[in-house]
């Protein structure tokens, strides 16, 4: 129970989805060692691969046009990155769908697309924060390279934001297949081994073998790390660097467009469980 | 004009086939199989403003899937619905804002956010504005008695509780009509008995139009005085709660006490009840129980043969009552036939 006086309920009305953005923040909070946990988790990885790359470069100055600082700041902003919409909120998602939960989102006034996407930017928020705070504390300690200019750090930002929206975007669309399969576990480890391998987070796709770098390089997904983290190296300058964020605006388009349209009919063709 | 108006509703599932095991699951993928099952079959219903009916029947008639389709979430397979005017299933968001819902096994509230912060939180979905938002909260905090429960997060509330709370959720944007379904599991009578007054109160203050499905008979009783019966997807009443009796108390028991010992009273019995509709459920010493269809046999005439075979000392006439007829009809032992919807009184 909490100590303090139960005030009388006072509003002050806010923006619908800003609301709701709000309160997955606070759930979020509520719920931080498992959020946190699950993206110190994510780390390990990435002090594993420190180890192994470290390991290669010591015979290569240049694997892949990446220099060794280069590929060490790469592997701490990929997985930096790729900690948000983790997979509490993809659990979030298909849990709702699994257990037919969702009825409590469709009985209020909400366009279904917008509502998740409000409440994964919350929890992200939690998210961004624990992430962004061990990216600086292990930056500093592996001496991590600064972003090539003030100008690739601003659109950094902005193919940083892109490219969560796009994850939220596959993220929501492959949980819509929960109303078909009801294994949500196996499609959640699914969609997130896919995600690290065609974002660039596993490895950077220049050193995947030839054929899936040009599958990767046409998908979506590589604006969800790959993207942000090559403009905050300075490797995409001039025409190349505006080709990489008009990929990133265009496939962000596509898939609103294909989520927003998916939902009903998904929600149509299959019914909702339970009572 | 009626507030809420179905017609010939319809709502059949398409539902997988599958045989156990992973064999049985590998096999639906190669070659999936489906049966339709209707859930809600042919349903006519019309609800004027202010009236608040009881849906009642059986587990798995079609209660639930009754109440998703009046709620826009499901998509009506054949048939017409109409709430507040709109097509609820067309018009899902515009529908969402004239309607309230409980169900009684999902909360809107939030797992580890205090109740108020939830409250406020779909105060904001709803765009209520302040003066209205703090007028109903206000209203409701009292009649519900939510004050202590504000500051708590829903993970650690009651049942019960979670239920108050779950209500004035439904109410904040105060919508012309309130669906409950089921939302009296598992509730402890004190805490049954306070939410039918509110239910109640609400009904007479605010003109609310309530349908509540509930398989709990003193629900029923005293929230609705109309009642909704629904048997595999068919209604198979609708009218007056009290009305259940003339209508489907047609087996009554007589119970009589005999003057002297009757060494077989089958066989002294049989020549004036063989063939006719009644039959021995019981026969000790000096007691006897009859039960007998009275469609096909008026108490008197019974009596009266009854009287020319056995030595009565006495007799007592047992009319069922609406509870017990529901109660069978639940247990499958009492079957009714389906008949034409009949519009509201
Ligand atoms: N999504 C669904 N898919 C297939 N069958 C369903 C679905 N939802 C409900 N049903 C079936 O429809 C019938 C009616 O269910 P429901 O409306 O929940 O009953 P009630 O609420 O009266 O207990 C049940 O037999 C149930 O199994
Ligand atoms: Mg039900």
């Amino acid at each position: 129970m909490s100590a303090a006086a139960p005030a009388m309920p006072v509003s002050r009305s806010r923006p619908r989805y800003l609301a709701i953005a709000l309160a997955a923040m606070q759930q979020a909070v509520a719920y931080r060692l498992s959020t946190i946990s699950s993206i110190i988790g994510n780390f390990f990885w990435v002090a594993i691969l420190y180890y192994l790359w470290r390991a290669a470069f010591a015979q290569n100055a240049d694997i892949g046009g990446f220099t060794w600082p280069e590929m060490r700041t790469y592997i701490l902003l990929a997985y930096g990155i790729n900690a948000l919409v983790g997979f509490a909120s993809a659990s979030r998602m298909m849990y709702a769908i699994r257990t037919g939960d969702v009825v409590i989102d469709l009985i209020r006034p909400l366009n279904y697309l917008r509502t998740q996407l409000a409440m994964t930017a919350g929890a992200a928020v939690i998210e961004a924060l624990a992430s962004a705070a061990i990216i600086v504390l292990l930056g500093l300690a592996i001496h991590a390279v600064p972003p090539a200019s003030a100008l690739a750090f601003i659109l950094f930002v902005i193919s940083l934001l892109i490219g969560f929206v796009t994850k939220f975007l596959v993220v929501f669309t492959v949980s819509l297949l929960c109303f078909w399969t009801i294994n949500s576990t196996g499609l959640n480890w699914a969609q997130g081994a896919v995600i690290s391998l065609l974002s660039g987070t596993l490895v950077p796709i220049a050193l995947l073998p030839d054929w899936l770098q040009v599958v990767a390089n046409a998908l979506p997904m590589r604006g969800i790390v790959a993207t942000p983290v090559g403009i905050y190296l300075g490797q995409y300058t001039g025409w190349t660097l505006a080709g990489m964020l008009a990929l990133q605006i265009g496939w962000l388009v596509v898939l609103w467009l294909a989520a927003d349209r998916a939902w009903p009919r998904a929600f149509r063709a299959v019914e909702i469980q339970g009572g | 004009m009626p507030i809420i108006e179905a017609r010939n509703l319809t709502k059949r599932f398409h539902r997988p086939v599958k045989a156990p095991g992973a064999a049985g699951a590998l096999r639906h993928l190669i070659r999936p199989t489906y049966t339709d099952f209707t859930a809600v079959d042919g349903i006519s219903l019309s609800l004027e403003p202010g009236e608040s009916v009881a849906y009642v029947g059986p587990n798995g008639a079609g209660k639930s899937t009754t109440v998703k389709l009046l709620t826009g979430i499901l998509v009506p397979t054949a048939g017409e619905v109409r709430v507040c005017g709109l097509v609820p299933f067309a018009n899902r968001i515009a529908n969402a804002k004239n309607i309230g819902v409980v169900f009684g096994q999902r909360t809107q509230l939030m797992w580890d956010i205090p109740v108020v912060e939830a409250f406020r939180l779909l105060g904001d979905i709803y765009e209520v504005p302040d003066d209205r938002y703090k007028q109903t909260m206000a209203e409701l905090v009292e009649v519900l008695d939510l004050e202590p429960l504000l500051p708590v997060p829903a993970r650690q509330l009651s049942l019960g509780q979670r239920m108050r709370c779950d209500l004035a959720a439904a109410l904040i944007h105060a919508p012309p009509v309130l669906y409950l379904d089921e939302p009296t599991i598992g509730l402890d009578v004190a805490v049954k008995a306070r939410f039918r007054e509110f239910i109640t109160y609400m009904h007479e203050r605010r003109g609310l139009t309530v349908m509540l499905t509930s398989h709990d008979l003193g629900d029923i009783e005293e929230l609705c005085p109309r009642m909704v019966m629904i048997d595999r997807g068919q209604i198979v009443y609708d009218g007056p709660f009290a009305e259940v009796t003339r209508r489907f108390g047609y087996e009554r028991q007589l119970h009589l006490t005999l003057s002297a010992p009757v060494p077989d009273v089958p066989a002294a019995l049989a020549p004036v009840i063989g063939g006719r509709a009644a039959r021995i459920t019981d026969a000790a010493e000096q007691q006897l129980s009859l039960t007998f269809d009275g469609r096909a046999i008026t108490s008197g005439e019974l009596i009266r043969d009854l009287a020319t075979a056995l030595p009565i000392a006495d007799i007592r006439l047992v009319e069922p009552t609406a509870e017990s007829i529901i109660r069978k009809l639940y247990q499958g032992e009492l079957r009714f036939d389906a008949q034409p919807a009949e519009t509201a009184p």
